[in-house]
């Protein structure tokens, strides 16, 4: 791809930091922002500035890549263009990992995007084994309709999980199911980027793999490739990325779906290009759809999730015909 | 597909929260007044009032349908907090075969039958129970379960309890159910009293600016719908939410900072979280330490002990505001 195309998928996500940062309830001009970025100016402002509005770019930003490069992952090695982790039911697995972990006390930071990727591993793993005892893994539409079978069933298991919580509980757990990256905090956002960028880092360095599996898994056995093991890796990877975002904000859907087709549409074709534009583009989507979130509704705030899917649906249906 | 069968069932779990938040402990001192009140109805021979007759009590509920009862009923279960400690203080707690979950309050409440939930209720288990009189909350996440009562042929009583308002009504029609309208009047004038008391007290020129905080994630307010925002206007205050209709409003923080309220109103372990909170520092007042601790347990519902929750928010309001009263 070309540079000239780089800078403008840059510019892209600096557009949408920057109106992450400007916008919000109390007017704060983009000089102060900026001043308040160091730590000059009014605590006040500062403390918009840094704890509400710059947290919340940074965990949309977490959440928009890692949700991107999982997309790109799937779509590449299982040759489908409608795979992403949401439709695939990663993510409800991952949900059902971490409303366990919060039922048995485990909340720390540290710990839920362990256990989200725990079930967001057990999902993939339950996906692959549907859709091969129906022999449709070659097929794009039985794969998504084995997604949404486990993503079904997740949903069933986190409302058995909820039974019985008290009222509170599962009203904050159905609002975190909806996604959001209202509750955005320094520690927990520590916790993510390293789990995310290890993810990153690692499914960028198998890209090479995700490449020859694009091409078929015989051609790519016939070129080396172990098939089974570089899938399996592969898999785990998106799982591992899809879930960090799930701890992180819920569930938002179809941002993986949309992401890699744009970067696509972009003239993007080897797998290590397409997972970067990817998470560039996917941290500008949601950074941007959280402002949408945030702000048409005001002093309320729309479901993270419902805003990317009012973009996402529409766009699954033009490419669900495309595919068909 | 996925998606819209996925938000329908997230619609109709919302659909089914009360309105009530936080369970409500019993507290002794105002219920022995308001008990001491009914016994006295009750030893003085009150006669009793309403639209009672010797053939039969009817009652136009909340819903439009029409209760008839031969006789005043003797086994209720009552499906709403509010109306449980109504009956206790009605001195007819005896009469009760169930209640749900929630009702907590008074503590005698707890020996009757838990039933579990009043919004969506447990159909079988409530008939089970072998009621002549059902109370039921007016929420249109009750409407199936009124209909499977009425079917069943139990009379049914379905009423809001979201306003101050709603308490007398509620009283008077349960009054009639129980056959005492006399002891519901006495009850109903009792509060409406211990209100016009706090409320009777004029503050300066001060009127103090508070936000509610109800719940953290996502941070839910209240609004004018809401029976605490009149109470909050009663002990002298004003909401800086109360331009919103609905009674539980979801808000943005920003917009918390945005409203700049002189005060945060938060139950004791919200006010030490918001404290520590690196993102509520934002809201001034909490950078301020301008958070009061509203014990949850008596200003929760808008019940019989309401004059007793406007007493508590004014003294709070006026302890923080240096306002001294004789």
């Amino acid at each position: 791809m070309s540079v000239s195309r780089w800078l403008l998928l840059a510019v892209a996500l600096v557009a949408a930091c920057a109106a992450g940062l400007a916008l919000g309830p109390v007017p704060i001009v983009l000089g102060d922002v900026m001043r308040a970025l160091i730590g000059a100016g009014e605590p006040q402002t500062i403390a918009i500035v840094r704890d509400l509005r710059l947290s919340r770019v940074v965990l949309a930003m977490i959440t928009g890549a890692g949700l991107g490069m999982s997309g790109a992952a799937l779509q590449g090695t299982l040759r489908n263009a409608l795979a992403e982790p949401y439709l695939l039911g990663v993510s409800g697995g991952a949900a059902v990992g971490a409303v366990l972990a919060v039922v048995a006390g485990l909340t720390a930071a540290l710990a839920l995007p362990v256990a989200a990727f725990a079930g967001a591993a057990c999902a993939v793993l339950l996906v692959l084994l549907v859709a091969r005892a129906a022999r449709g893994r070659a097929d794009p539409r039985i794969l998504l309709m084995a997604g949404v079978v486990v993503g079904a069933f997740a949903n069933a298991a986190i409302m058995v999980l909820l039974a019985g919580a008290a009222e509170g509980t599962v009203r904050s757990a159905l609002w975190w199911m909806m996604g959001s990256v209202a509750g955005a905090d320094w520690v927990t956002i520590r916790w993510l980027t390293l789990y995310a960028l290890g993810g990153g880092v690692a499914l960028v360095a198998v890209a090479r793999d995700i490449d020859l599996l694009a091409l078929g898994e015989d051609a790519a056995a016939g070129l080396g490739v172990h098939v089974a093991a570089a899938t399996r890796r592969i898999f785990l990877l998106a799982a591992l990325l899809a879930a960090v975002t799930v701890a992180g904000a819920g569930l938002v859907g179809f941002v993986g779906l949309i992401v890699p087709a744009l970067a696509r549409a972009l003239g993007v074709r080897r797998a290590r290009e397409v997972l970067l534009a990817s998470a560039v583009l996917g941290a500008a989507l949601v950074v941007g759809a959280d402002v949408v979130a945030r702000t048409v509704r005001a002093p309320a705030e729309l479901p993270l999730g419902a805003v990317t899917a009012l973009i996402g649906v529409p766009f699954f249906l033009v490419r669900l015909r495309r595919v068909s | 597909m996925a998606t819209d069968a996925r938000s329908a069932c997230i619609r109709r779990v919302l659909g089914s929260f009360p309105d009530w938040s936080e369970p409500v402990v019993f507290s002794p001192p105002v219920f022995r007044v308001v008990i001491a009140a009914a016994l006295v109805a009750a030893a003085c021979g009150v006669p009793v009032g309403g639209r009672t007759s010797a053939a039969t009590i009817e009652i136009v509920d909340d819903f439009g349908d029409t209760l008839r009862l031969a006789q005043p009923a003797e086994r209720i279960v009552s499906l709403n907090p509010v109306i449980t400690e109504a009956l206790f203080a009605l001195g007819a707690g005896a009469r009760l075969v169930g209640r749900t979950h929630w009702d907590t309050s008074p503590v005698a409440a707890l020996a009757v039958p838990d039933l579990g939930d009043g919004m969506q209720p447990n159909v079988e288990a409530v008939l089970a129970a072998r009621p002549e009189l059902i109370v039921l909350y007016a929420s249109n996440a009750n409407r199936a379960a009124a209909t499977a009562f009425h079917r069943a042929g139990v009379p049914t009583l379905t009423m809001h309890t979201n306003r101050i308002g709603d308490l007398p009504r509620a009283l008077h029609r349960l009054g009639l159910a129980i056959g005492d309208t006399a002891t519901a009047r006495r009850v109903a004038d009792s509060v409406t009293r211990s209100l016009d008391a706090v409320r009777g007290r004029p503050r300066g020129a001060v009127r103090p600016t508070v936000f509610w905080h109800a719940w953290d994630a996502p941070v839910i307010t209240i609004g004018a719908g809401s029976y605490l925002n009149e109470l909050v206007d009663i002990a002298g205050a004003r909401n800086v939410f109360g331009d919103l209709s609905q009674p539980s409003p979801q808000v943005t923080l920003e917009s918390v900072a945005r409203r700049n309220p002189d005060f945060i109103l938060a139950g004791p372990v919200t006010a030490r979280r918001l404290r520590a909170d690196a993102r509520w520092q934002a809201v001034p007042a909490v950078r301020k330490h301008q958070v009061l601790v509203i014990d949850t347990s008596i200003v929760g519902r808008p019940g019989v002990r309401m004059g007793e929750a406007a007493r508590f928010l004014r003294a709070a309001l006026d302890s923080a505001t240096g306002v001294r009263r004789p």
